[in-house]
This record gives structure tokens, C-alpha cells and sequence, in this order.
């Protein structure tokens, strides 16, 4: 770190404001510590990630990985114990960075006495957004995210799902160019959970940077472009989830029709080639399809008893 | 009530020549400096001493550089808004209904048989009103950043562009105005309830044979007498006599040439005097000035003079025009003096003294005029603008303004013992002139103003103790400046040495020794006793240094004017506010500091 507050000042805005980087780790590390400032654990270790303009980057690890840390790093709610994060260029202690941010954490951490209006109002307020800007935004992401229905009931009375949606909406609030999501999908059913996968993309394409963490690999392989994965603090792999993923000695041929001669000569025309037949098959859909075939258009919130 | 001198101040008297600013200024130096020191220390412990000393100077760079300049009404309006709705949903009006419930009983138990009935009523409303409005104002505002804490949802919060300013002043601003609603409503119940408790009425009972005097209905627990007479335009006029602290008007209306009475409203009960204070001198008992008795430890500043001797107590007041006094048809008077008897004397007649009006030239000066001394009461007396005098030995008529007031506007009023062997006590607050009167409900308001002032002090004391410990803690935290702030005085003269025995050390061991307070600790070696009494002597000064930073809640409350029916000056609600406005300022920057050096997302 440097020495003086007028060179962190200068420094803040180096780290290559000019290119594409909106979220850059610079050996970050944090270790918890009890009352005393013994040590307790070691949260994470020396990270160094580089998130591009863009894209959407996945935090990959199991429960206790450091995946919220350094969510929280990033977003100057923990102070780092070594090394620094940067968003946007701008130190992640620095509140100016959170404009062009929005934030949907693990939780919908949100008022529960508000309802869906005040509380995308409230958040408006905090970006300091003039009313009618407020109204217009609110109302469009209220009717984004489908809780058009219960605008004004109280959060309490909110269901999981709602209360993601909701969430995300306040995420959503200020337009943000980077959008941290802290477990988007959990806690809403398939549908949410699909329609939360498609607005993430629909958000990349629209330029926007997405940085998420999730322990749902379903989830991360669907929408992210790259992924990082984290296990007992420290990154263990990072890089596209096509080449990560791809099994280089593994050959998938997709083909219809086929009668069961066919497949057979198939089969025998590979071992005759020296190769190995792992399994040739129907392949099965994903649950996750069938379910969304059956319900397509029975939408949550859009039952008849639920209009307020 | 006696108004204390330090209550007299002028408001620039006080910031300036009796150092309330410098005081302030020295507080938030000193506060600075430690807190500089406490989290260099801190800081350095955890980072080492230069990266330690590069952490504090930032935030302290980031609050002038970009804090403060990025702080935005907006964002402060809609956390106050927030702070707001959260209290209004932890059903805070609840308090409100138990203040309903205690005014709706309190008739019951309230003796209309007192002496002081609107001492009584106001005392009672305003006692009740600040006991709700301060604990309310504690509740709010310890527990309500813990819990944001708690629930995290504080991180959607401090994920948006939000300045730890903000949330602070928010937070403040929020609560405060709970608070400001619920005590705009008490004031106003409070108000209604004084001014409609001591209502009453009184049907004339017996006449006497003359028709013109007679004796009131036994209502409230008193009755009056009356007397009427006729005025100079051959109107019937009177009053009833005092009891109680009030007289009715006596209203003549003629029916069928009988004379028929009706009492009005009581009058004189709920006042608001503004006196102008004199400045007091004594002559001893050869007449010269610097004389006054001590009869025992009563007061610091209250004398006695002897009677029937040269001693004289001599007030000197300053600017006095007619215009000051109604028109200047009266100079209205008020004393309350105490007697002290070293013989019985005749119990009857009382006291006697006299006062005399002086032109402070030594040239002019009016009659003797002979008065009883009221015991534990106000005695009101009227002096007519014209009376029987010398001048330069010579008798003549004087006029208050014209000849006994000199021409720089002052005058002086000697009072003196007339019985040998009875003493008259007093300071410099028991004689005043009475300058016209404030009018109840504003006096009221302004001690309301009072409470609020230290509703405020509650609520950022409550706030800035939450931004770095748990809700029960900063509650208990809270409490103790409370408590300190209330009975800081006590404290003080503990800590100051000024109450006998000595230290905590020295009084620790005064107690198993059973030594008296006021005996010299002797334990039979010197250098021991030189260490203890350093020790405490250390302690004792940091304490001081403690108190005086903390708030005192006792100064802010003015109930005690209402009650007594003195108008609490402009000046002295200044003082408050500017005090109040000085510990706002100091806890949101300490508050400040807290919040932008925690970890909110720490488990």
C-alpha cells in the first residue's frame, strides 16, 4: 500500500482505467480474527482475478470457499487483510465506485415493512435520482421482474421467490454496468431460476459486466463465460467454461433418425477404428427441461387469488 | 426555584466573556487529539505504524475530501425517512397512548389541595413527558444500526453509493423526528391538560349586610373573599383575595338595582415573569460595602443582614425606562426573601424590613416603606411611580423615572431588617424587577424546547454509541451520560474534591477505618498517604476531564422556569441550542469515524 493519502488518491485511478477491466484483485487476502486479533481463518489467500467488460464471470466453490468474501472484498464491505481490489479503477473502499454498480446479495436483505414500490423508491433515493426518474425506473422493473400484482404489499408478506425478484430489482434500480449477484438462483423455482439465467445474459448482451457467485453448477455452466473456482480460500482454477469443461479424448455425435442397424455398424466401425464405444443411446432431456415444458405459462404470481 | 446566576448570562456574556466557546473549542480539541491518538494506536496494532498512521490520516482525508462534499440531502432524507417508518412500525406511538392513559388518571392523584396547583400539574406533565420522550429517544436510537447490522440489511445500504455521513445523519435526523412528533403532541395534551386542571370557578356563597364584600363557594379545596368598590367613573370593581397563588376578577352587573356578582377565571396562577436581575452588594454593620452573614452552609452566594443595624442589602439594576415596565405607571417588585429568627418573636406580624429607593447619585432618594417579610413565597409589590421622598435632604415628592433613576438608567433598592435579632437572607436572584410577563403557552413551548434539546442529545449520544457496540451495550452506554449528564454536578464535586473524604482510593480506605469525612486521612506515614492522594488526585482529574465532556441533561431542563412561572430567556434557549447544536456536530463526526473504519459485512 502506498504511504500518503494524495498517492493513493493518484493510485486509485491507475490501474488501467483506459482498458477493459472492471474488476481487478491485486494479491487480496483476508484473514478473520476474533476480539483479540487472534487469527481465526483464513478466508482467502492472494487472489488475483481480472474481470472484463462484458462478460459473465462466475465464482465457483463450496460452502466456506470465499466466494462471499470476495464478493465482499470487492465491494469494500471487508477490508482487506492483504493486497487490494479495485472496481472500475476506483479502490473498493471507495463509495463512488457503488453509482455504476448494483448488488443483489445472497439474501434479499431488504425492509421488510417497505413495500415493492417504496423499497425500489428508497434505493432510488439513495442514488440520488430525481422522482420522476424514480417513478419511471421503479415501474419498470416492478413490471421487469413480474410482481406488477404485488407492488404494494408489504415485503414480510413476500414469498422467497418474490423476495429475489424484488431484490434484483433494486439491483437493477441506478442501471448499473457491473452487476454483482450473490446466489441469483437460489430459492426460486425453475422458472425464476430460467428467466433469472436469460436476463443475466440478456444483461451481458446488453453490455452490461456480470460478476456472480453460485455453488449451483448448473447454473454457473448455463450462463457464465468464465469461471473462477475457489476451494479453502484460494483460487484453485480459472478460465472459459467451454475449455474448461470440454473432455479433449470424449467425441459426442448428435444425429436423427438412425434405425437400430445403423447404430450397431456404428458402434462397429469405431472399435474397428481402434476406438471405444462409451455409450451409444437416446439421450435423456434435463429435468430442468421437462419442467419447464409442462409449466410453461402457469407463471408464479400470476394466480387468480394473489392481486392486491 | 432560584435562577441561578450562570442563568442570568447574556447569550454572547456567555459564548464569549464566560468562555462557553473557548470551553467548547478546548472539549473538541481535546476529543480530537485523543481520538487521533486512541485510533493511531488502534490502527497500529493492527497494521503496524506507518501503514497504521497512513489508514487514520485517510479517513480523516476522505471525510473533508469526498465524504463531506458527496453528501446528499437526498440520501439523508430517505434513511431519515427510513429511521422514520422503521420506529413508526416498532409501534412507538405506543408511547403516545401510555401518556394518554397517565394524563387520563393523573387528575386522581394530583392534590388539588396544594399549595401551588399549576406548580404541581406542570411539573407533573413535564416530568412525565421527558421521562417517555428520553427513553424513547434511547430505544430508537441503540438499537436500530445493531439491528441493521444484525439482519445485513445494512449491506444493500453501504452497496450503494451511500457516505457513512449520510447514514449517520440519516439516522439522527429520522429518529429525531419521531420524537418531534410525538413531543409536539404531548406538548400540546400537556398544555391542555395544565390549563384546563386548574380551571375552576366559584359562585358568590354569603354577602356581607353591606353588599359590597362577601366570601366565595368552598371549589378546589379553597374558597376567597371578596371586596368591590368604586372606581372613578362610578364603576363597581374588585378582586377576591389570594389563595392559592391566584385571585378571580369579581364582575358587578346591576339587575333590577340589585348588584349581582360573578367570579371569573382564576388569574395569576399560570405566569411567565421576566425579571430584570440587579446586582447585589451588602454593607456590613458600620454601613460600609463587602458586609453579609453566613448563618451556616446554605447556599454559596446567599447572605444575611442583620436588622436593626447599619447591614443593607443593596441591588443596583441597569436600564431601567418606563417603556421596560408597562408604561412605567408601576415598578413592580418581586421579593422572596428567607428569615432566619434567633429569637421567636411575634409570630403574627412576622419579619419586618424596608425598602427604600435610591437614585445611585446619593442625592435622591424616596421614603421608607415599611413591608412583612413572605416566607417560601413571592411577594409581589406594586411601587407607585410617584411618592413622598428627599431630595438632598429636602422632602418633596419623587417620580421613579425622573428622579430616582440616574441618568445612565440605573437605580438602587435597599432593603433592610427592621427587628433586632432577626436576619434576613438572600442572593442575588431573590429581589427582581418584574418586566411585563411572557405569555404561558410560549414559556411552555420553550420548556418544551428543553426537553427536545436533550431528546437530541439522547439520540446522537444513542447513535454514535451504535455505530461500534451491540444494541444492549450502546444502551447501557447511553444510560450512563444519562446519568452522568443528570447528575453531573454530584459528580463533579466528587471528582473536583470539592465533597469531603477525599478519592476512591483515600475513601476506600476511610470506610473500614470509620474516619471521618472531614478529619485529615492519617495513616501514620507520609509518603504513603502523598502516593494515595496522587493516585486519586489522577483519577479525580480524569474524571473531571470526562464530565466536562459529557452533556449535562440536568442544564437543558427548564421545567423548573414553567413551574415556577419564570420566563426562560432568550438567551438561555440559545445557549441550549448552540450546545445541542456543538455535541450534533461532535457525536455524527465520532459516529462518522466508527462507521467508515467497521466492517459491516463481519459476522
Amino acid at each position: 500500500m502506498s504511504a500518503s493519502p494524495v498517492a493513493e488518491a493518484a493510485q486509485s485511478a491507475s490501474p488501467d482505467t483506459a482498458s477493459d477491466i472492471v474488476i481487478e484483485t491485486r494479491n487480496l487476502g483476508k484473514i478473520y480474527r476474533d476480539f483479540w486479533g487472534r487469527k481465526k481463518v483464513a478466508a482467502l489467500k492472494s487472489l488475483d482475478i481480472e474481470v472484463k467488460k462484458g462478460e459473465i464471470f462466475g465464482l465457483l466453490g463450496p460452502n466456506g470457499s470465499g466466494k462471499s468474501t470476495t464478493i465482499k472484498l470487492i465491494q469494500g464491505l471487508l477490508f482487506p487483510t492483504s493486497g487490494r481490489a479495485f472496481v472500475f479503477g476506483k479502490d473498493a473502499r471507495d463509495v463512488t465506485k457503488n453509482e455504476r454498480i448494483g448488488y443483489l446479495p445472497e439474501e434479499s436483505y431488504l425492509y421488510k415493512f417497505l413495500n415493492a414500490e417504496e423499497t425500489l423508491d428508497f434505493y432510488g433515493r439513495l442514488f440520488d435520482m430525481p422522482s420522476e426518474v424514480r417513478r419511471e425506473r421503479s415501474d419498470q422493473l416492478i413490471k421487469m421482474v413480474g410482481l406488477t400484482h404485488a407492488r404494494r404489499r408489504q415485503l414480510k408478506e413476500y414469498s422467497k421467490g418474490m423476495t429475489r425478484r424484488i431484490g434484483l430489482a433494486q439491483a437493477l434500480i441506478n442501471e448499473p454496468d457491473l452487476l454483482i449477484l450473490d446466489e441469483p438462483t437460489t430459492g426460486m423455482d425453475p422458472i425464476g431460476s430460467r428467466e433469472m439465467k436469460d436476463l443475466i445474459v440478456r444483461l451481458r448482451d446488453e453490455g452490461k459486466t456480470i460478476l456472480m457467485c453460485s455453488h449451483q453448477l448448473a447454473d454457473v455452466q448455463d450462463v457464465c463465460d468464465r469461471v473462477a473456482i475457489l476451494h479453502q480460500g484460494e483460487l484453485r482454477e480459472l478460465g472459459r467454461v467451454d475449455s474448461l469443461l470440454k473432455v479433449r479424448d470424449v467425441t459426442e455425435v448428435h444425429a436423427k433418425g438412425l434405425s437400430d442397424a445403423t447404430k450397431q455398424k456404428i458402434a462397429d466401425l469405431i472399435r474397428a477404428e481402434g476406438g471405444e464405444v462409451v455409450s451409444l443411446d437416446n439421450p435423456t432431456t434435463t429435468m430442468e427441461e421437462l419442467f419447464l415444458d409442462i409449466v410453461q405459462d402457469d407463471r408464479p404470481g400470476q394466480r387468480p387469488t394473489s392481486n392486491s | 426555584m432560584r435562577i441561578e446566576p450562570d442563568q442570568m448570562w447574556g447569550y454572547f456574556e456567555w459564548l464569549i466573556f464566560k468562555l462557553g466557546l473557548v470551553q467548547g473549542v478546548l472539549v473538541a480539541v481535546a476529543l480530537a487529539l485523543l481520538g487521533f491518538v486512541v485510533c493511531y494506536l488502534v490502527s497500529m496494532a493492527r497494521y503496524g505504524p506507518s501503514e497504521g498512521f497512513y489508514n487514520v490520516t485517510r479517513v480523516i482525508y476522505e471525510l473533508i475530501a469526498r465524504d463531506l462534499p458527496g453528501t446528499s440531502w437526498r440520501r439523508i432524507y430517505a434513511l431519515g425517512r427510513l429511521a422514520f417508518q422503521e420506529a413508526i412500525r416498532r409501534r412507538v406511538l405506543v408511547v403516545m397512548a401510555v401518556f394518554i392513559v397517565g394524563i387520563l388518571f393523573a387528575g386522581w392523584f394530583l392534590d388539588p389541595s396544594s399549595d401551588n396547583v399549576a406548580r404541581l400539574y406542570i411539573s407533573f406533565v413535564m416530568t412525565g413527558t421527558s421521562y417517555l420522550v428520553l427513553l424513547l429517544g434511547l430505544f430508537l436510537s441503540c438499537f436500530s444500526l445493531p439491528n441493521d447490522v444484525k439482519s445485513k440489511t445494512i449491506q444493500t445500504i453501504t452497496t450503494k453509493p451511500v457516505r457513512s455521513t449520510e447514514i449517520v445523519l440519516g439516522r439522527i435526523l429520522g429518529f429525531s423526528a419521531v420524537g418531534t412528533v410525538l413531543l409536539a403532541g404531548m406538548g400540546l395534551l400537556s398544555y391542555q391538560f395544565v390549563t384546563r386542571g386548574i380551571r375552576h370557578q366559584h359562585e358568590v356563597k354569603d354577602l356581607a349586610d353591606d353588599g359590597l364584600s362577601g366570601s366565595t363557594t368552598y371549589d378546589s379545596k379553597h374558597q376567597h373573599t371578596f371586596e368591590v368598590l368604586q372606581d372613578a367613573n362610578g364603576n363597581w370593581v374588585g378582586t377576591t383575595d389570594e389563595q392559592k397563588g391566584h385571585r378571580h376578577e369579581v364582575l358587578v352587573t346591576e339587575v333590577d338595582g340589585k348588584k349581582v356578582f360573578t367570579l371569573g377565571e382564576p388569574e395569576g396562577l399560570l405566569s411567565a415573569r421576566i425579571p430584570v436581575f440587579g446586582k447585589l452588594q451588602m454593607t456590613d454593620r458600620a454601613g460600609n460595602l463587602g458586609g453579609g452573614l453566613n448563618v451556616g452552609y446554605e447556599s454559596e452566594y446567599q447572605k444575611y443582614i442583620e436588622g436593626n443595624s447599619l447591614m443593607s442589602a443593596i441591588w443596583t439594576f441597569d436600564d431601567i425606562r418606563p417603556s421596560r415596565f408597562n408604561g412605567g405607571d408601576q415598578l413592580p417588585l418581586e421579593l422572596s426573601l428567607k428569615a432566619f429568627r434567633t429569637f421567636k418573636g411575634d409570630i403574627v406580624t412576622g419579619v419586618q424590613g424596608e425598602i427604600i429607593l435610591k437614585n445611585p447619585n446619593g442625592r435622591v432618594e424616596s421614603e421608607r416603606r415599611g413591608f412583612v417579610v413572605k416566607e417560601f413565597a413571592v411577594d409581589h409589590i406594586e411601587i407607585p411611580r410617584k411618592l413622598s421622598g428627599s431630595r438632598d435632604g429636602q422632602p418633596t415628592e419623587v417620580d421613579i423615572f425622573d428622579d430616582l433613576v440616574s441618568e445612565d438608567g440605573q437605580i438602587q433598592i435597599v432593603i433592610r431588617c427592621k427587628d433586632a435579632g432577626q436576619y434576613f437572607g438572600m442572593a442575588q436572584p431573590d429581589v427582581y424587577l418584574r418586566a411585563g410577563d411572557s405569555t404561558f403557552g410560549w414559556n411552555m413551548f420553550k420548556g418544551f424546547l428543553g426537553i427536545w434539546m436533550q431528546m437530541i442529545l439522547i439520540i446522537c449520544l444513542g447513535v454514535m454509541f451504535s455505530t461500534f457496540l451491540s444494541g444492549p451495550v450502546a444502551m447501557v452506554a447511553t444510560m450512563t451520560c444519562l446519568l452522568l449528564g443528570f447528575f453531573g454536578n454530584l459528580a463533579l464535586d466528587v471528582a473536583t474534591g470539592d465533597n469531603p473524604g477525599g478519592g476512591p482510593i483515600e475513601s476506600l480506605i476511610r470506610m473500614p477505618l470509620q474516619t471521618g469525612a472531614m478529619v485529615e486521612l492519617d495513616l501514620g506515614n507520609k509518603p504513603l498517604e502523598s502516593v494515595i492522594k496522587g493516585i486519586d488526585q489522577g483519577i479525580m482529574y480524569t474524571l473531571v476531564s470526562v464530565f466536562q465532556a459529557i452533556p449535562r441533561f440536568g442544564q437543558f431542563n427548564t421545567a423548573d422556569f414553567v413551574a415556577s412561572g419564570f420566563n426562560i430567556s432568550g438567551s438561555l434557549v440559545a445557549r441550549h441550542l448552540t450546545m445541542t447544536i456543538a455535541y450534533f456536530v461532535l457525536a455524527s463526526l465520532i459516529s462518522y469515524f466508527f462507521l467508515k473504519t467497521r466492517e459491516l459485512a463481519a459476522a
